[in-house]
């Protein structure tokens, strides 16, 4: 039994990190149609801007989050602005633009920060254990959960019950008519992008005490995150909660079955087989026109 | 008598609404049916079903003796059915004479296709057909140069090339002028008899001028036919129409 | 608005096309009587071969508008198809018993595997480097196609497929050589000849198999069936409702396209003398992108050469590891830029000069100018 609820925690542990890094990029696929590849560079920055925060102004990092939310967003909204906008009718050409900004970011990154890998320390005060059900947490994992489903129910509500919610909403609906009742199309846009990035950047805060910091850290993590926002479906905040907890808890026991290289293969190939068959994702509907 | 093209009891739902509901047409060969009614009562869904671009959920198509409903869209335009979209669908970069090329399709396989020069074999019935829609001028032109009208002439210049045993028109006049409306009514006219023609208009001007046999749409369903005068004087159809445009004002 | 290149307009274009395209690779050839170091030859054979591949991604990206982000699977496979026959042709010197190669020695494998033992003949090894790579993108499109799967999600399938065979051929080491690849190869022998990658002869091989694809590409961009899958890459429903087989056409441009890119690996792999995992990884796939993106991704010629200014720019800047990073950081910049602004890229923007020219030296259209524009990209959004 002990061993389940192991595997259980392990798996939600991971379900919820999926979740923080994908939260951002199914915000921006999903209401702009825009497949960010650079996302994983935007988890980058995060990660480096708390490992920045504490090594220039020697600020924790829990106070750093707040900063690095601020500051990725703020990059995101001026990518948007200065490239992706002119994109938005050429879907292809936003991947490459996208990925054209990853690479740049990783170079910048390497040239600035320098390429070694860094580390960021983890709140003392989440350093220890918790108990729960019989089963030792680290204390950290916990934190993250609950700062995740914290974060999701913000997002949640900006969506659906603030009017930039609803004005977002409309002009995913009808970009023409929304603007025709005076929704200014651009900004919804623009601010919409730089909330996905900013949460981004929290995402590579929080996961930095985890892992290493390094350049090329992204690409990890956005290969998952972008499975979990296929397997979810567009436009679906709650499937992406569950195609992250169902991928949390795959991933846990692919990697006590499998080794690490085939677990990734087989995760791979299973996002394959999916957008060859439900590109629209687990949830969608047969649509007149 | 058997019909040509025999749509029999078809339905199809969208997302649990059903756009089309037990809709049954019978056209014979060789003749020109308007399909009208109003908004939504499902005539783009029928020429959809036909040519393939949207499945039925129940019922058959049956298209000179051949049942059209589970064939894949190349296959169905093999047999013989072209169309024509609502929105003008033509390959914008590519200039108007390679558009006419594309759509003279006596060889589909890949294998001849690739043996065969891009500028090929269209030659002067390329050029004629190029002049009868006003485009001659425009050949070397890429399609995406072109008016929202002169897309319009070019697409149904398309179906003329494709040269399609059955034709489905999906509102062909939109955004076209008086004179223009009158040259595609003309032109609708010319190809009666020879080819079976389908025909989605809102424009009562023009469904007089080509329409010898009406067939009204609501809400899925078939709800009359018969000829212009027929079919307005129909009590249902007044009903239908009544407090949108009214049948006859067009 | 750039004028659309891949439009053909006219036979006296076509002659020009073929002029130029001619001109080029004649002038690909006259490099060795100007350049007597065997090194740099070996480094124009290098970069002849990446125009290559960039060459036949823009057949599949500009002409059928397949974004095929994991045109370096076709170019590994390619390369590794070689470089076993090579590997087999070392036996004297790297030998273990039976003449297995080195690294299976080292990774205890006691027999030659199955899939290993027909390259001992290069002409088997050559047939292979095309016909693998043909066949992994037939079952590729088979797949992708059939189910209508279109656009972005192309690119994502494609970079999958590459991002699974990489990290195989990394962990099944003891039969790939896995992350060493496979090194000290044989030089190539063919019909008695032997190509030494540093000498003349390796170049004009390069320089003769480039041609040779690029004049077959040109062809079938030219064919019935270049229009049809030009057709299909502006509007793919309205190909399908003319009774063609969209996705026969996809597949067909995927397979020509892996042809010329397993071609190209094996001539890259008689020239660097080695095959390794990086052949197949993202960033050369990503490279080979931004290559035919940057010279012009609707134009073969266009593309091969933005891959061999590129690619030859970086190699004469890649001596200090420092100036590489920058380097990388402005090619992504250039990237971007030409994405955005430079849809057709250098070719796009060369042949629009020229029509321009063309137009004002004749001016027999006065309509040109006024015509209407609709659906211009991006511009009319208030």
């Amino acid at each position: 039994m002990d061993f389940f609820i192991q595997q259980l925690m392990t798996g939600l542990s991971i379900g919820s990190i999926l979740l923080l890094v994908a939260l951002g990029l199914a915000i921006i696929y999903g209401s702009m149609g825009v497949i960010n590849m650079a996302h994983g560079e935007f988890v980058m920055l995060g990660a480096y801007g708390a490992w920045a925060m504490n090594a220039y102004f020697g600020l924790g990092l829990l106070a750093s989050l707040a900063f690095v939310f601020v500051g990725v967003g703020a990059f995101g909204f001026a990518v948007e602005r200065g490239v992706i906008r002119f994109l938005y009718r050429r879907p292809l050409d936003t991947i490459l633009a996208t990925w054209g900004i990853g690479v740049m970011l990783q170079q910048a990154v390497r040239l600035f920060a320098g390429g070694e890998l860094r580390y960021v320390e983890m709140p003392s005060l989440l350093s220890g254990t918790v108990s729960v059900f019989g089963v030792i947490v680290p204390g950290y994992r916990v934190f993250i959960f609950l700062f995740v489903a914290a974060l999701f129910l913000v997002t949640w509500f900006l969506m659906f019950r603030t009017s930039f919610g609803t004005r977002l909403r409309a002009v995913v609906q009808d970009r023409q008519t929304a603007m025709c009742f005076g929704v200014n199309a651009d900004r919804v846009y623009s601010l919409t992008f730089a909330y996905g990035a900013g949460l981004a950047g929290l995402a590579g805060a929080l996961v930095a005490p985890l892992k290493s910091v390094s350049p090329e850290m992204g690409g990890a993590y956005v290969v998952d995150a972008f499975f979990v926002v296929v397997l979810g479906g567009v436009q679906s905040l709650f499937g992406t909660v569950a195609s992250a907890a169902l991928l949390g808890q795959m991933s846990g026991s692919l990697a006590y079955l499998a080794n690490d290289t085939i677990a990734k293969a087989l995760v791979l190939l299973a996002i394959i087989v999916l957008i060859r068959f439900r590109p629209q994702g687990l949830f969608a509907t047969k649509v007149r026109s | 008598m058997s019909a040509h093209l025999q749509l029999s009891d078809i339905r199809v739902s969208f997302n649990g609404f059903l756009a089309v509901n037990g809709l049954n047409l019978s056209i014979s060969k060789g003749e020109l049916r308007c399909l009208i009614g109003p908004n939504g009562a499902g005539k783009t869904t029928a020429l959809d079903l036909i040519c393939g671009k949207t499945r039925a959920d129940s019922g058959s198509v049956r298209y000179a003796g051949r049942e059209l409903s589970h064939m894949e869209e190349h296959l169905i335009a093999r047999a013989g059915v072209g169309r024509k979209f609502q929105v003008p669908s033509v390959f914008r970069q590519l200039s108007v004479r390679d558009n006419l090329e594309v759509a003279m399709c006596r060889h589909t396989g890949v294998f001849a296709t690739l043996l065969r020069p891009a500028r090929g074999r269209g030659g002067e019935g390329l050029e004629t057909l190029a002049e009868f829609v006003g485009l001659a001028d425009a050949l070397e032109e890429p399609a995406a140069n072109l008016s929202h009208g002169q897309t319009q002439w070019l697409e149904i210049a398309l179906l003329l090339a494709q040269d399609s045993e059955l034709i489905l028109l999906d509102e062909p006049t939109a955004g076209m002028t008086q004179q223009e409306t009158v040259k595609t009514a003309d032109i609708c006219n010319r190809l009666k008899g020879k080819h079976t023609i389908v025909v989605v208009e809102h424009d009562m001007g023009f469904v007089r001028e080509i329409g010898d046999v009406i067939s009204v749409m609501h809400q899925g369903q078939l709800l009359a036919e018969g000829t212009v005068r027929e079919v307005s004087q129909h009590e249902k159809v007044r009903e239908v129409y009544l407090g949108s445009m009214g049948i006859g004002g067009a | 608005m750039t004028r659309p290149i891949s439009a053909l307009r006219g036979a006296g274009e076509a002659r020009l096309q073929f002029a130029l395209y001619a001109a080029v690779c004649l002038a690909i050839f006259l490099v060795p009587l100007a350049v007597g170091d065997d090194f740099l030859l070996n480094r124009y054979a290098r970069y002849l071969v990446l125009g290559m591949v960039a060459m036949a991604l823009s057949l599949s990206w500009g002409y059928a508008g397949i974004l095929n982000l994991g045109q370096a699977l076709s170019f590994g496979l390619g390369s590794y198809c070689m470089a076993m026959a090579l590997k087999l042709g070392t036996v004297p010197v790297h030998t273990g018993s039976d003449g297995l190669p080195d690294f299976m020695v080292w990774n205890n494998v006691e027999t030659l595997p199955w899939f290993w033992v027909p390259f001992h003949s290069t002409a088997f090894a050559i047939l292979a480097g095309i016909a693998v790579p043909v066949l992994v993108a037939c079952v590729l499109g088979w797949f992708i196609f059939r189910g209508r799967v279109t656009g972005v999600f192309v690119a994502i399938i494609t970079l999958a497929t590459l991002v699974v065979a990489n990290l195989l051929i990394i962990d099944r080491q003891p039969y790939t050589g896995g992350f060493n690849g496979i090194t000290d190869l044989a030089q190539l022998s063919l019909f008695g000849f032997t190509f030494d990658a540093y000498s003349k002869s390796t170049y004009y091989l390069v320089a003769a198999c480039l041609t040779v694809s690029l004049f077959a590409c040109l062809a079938l961009t030219r064919s019935k069936a270049g229009l049809i899958l030009q057709a299909i890459r502006d509007d793919e429903r309205r190909v399908r409702f003319f009774g063609y087989d969209v996705a026969a056409y996809k597949m067909l441009a995927l397979a020509v396209s892996a042809a010329v890119a397993g071609l190209a690996g094996m001539l890259y792999t008689v020239v660097m003398e080695f095959a390794s995992p990086t052949f197949l990884d993202v960033s050369l796939s990503l490279s080979i992108v931004i290559w035919c993106a940057v010279g012009g991704r609707q134009s073969l010629l266009g593309a091969m050469l933005g891959a061999i200014l590129i690619a030859g720019m970086q190699g004469a800047l890649s001596e200090s590891e420092a100036f590489l990073d920058t380097w990388m950081l402005v090619m992504g910049a250039i990237f971007v830029t030409v994405v955005l602004v430079l849809p057709n890229g250098l070719a796009g923007l060369v042949s629009a000069g020229a029509h321009r020219l063309a137009a004002m030296l004749a001016s027999r259209d006065p309509r040109r100018g006024e015509t209407v524009h609709l659906g211009k990209p991006a511009e009319d959004r208030p």
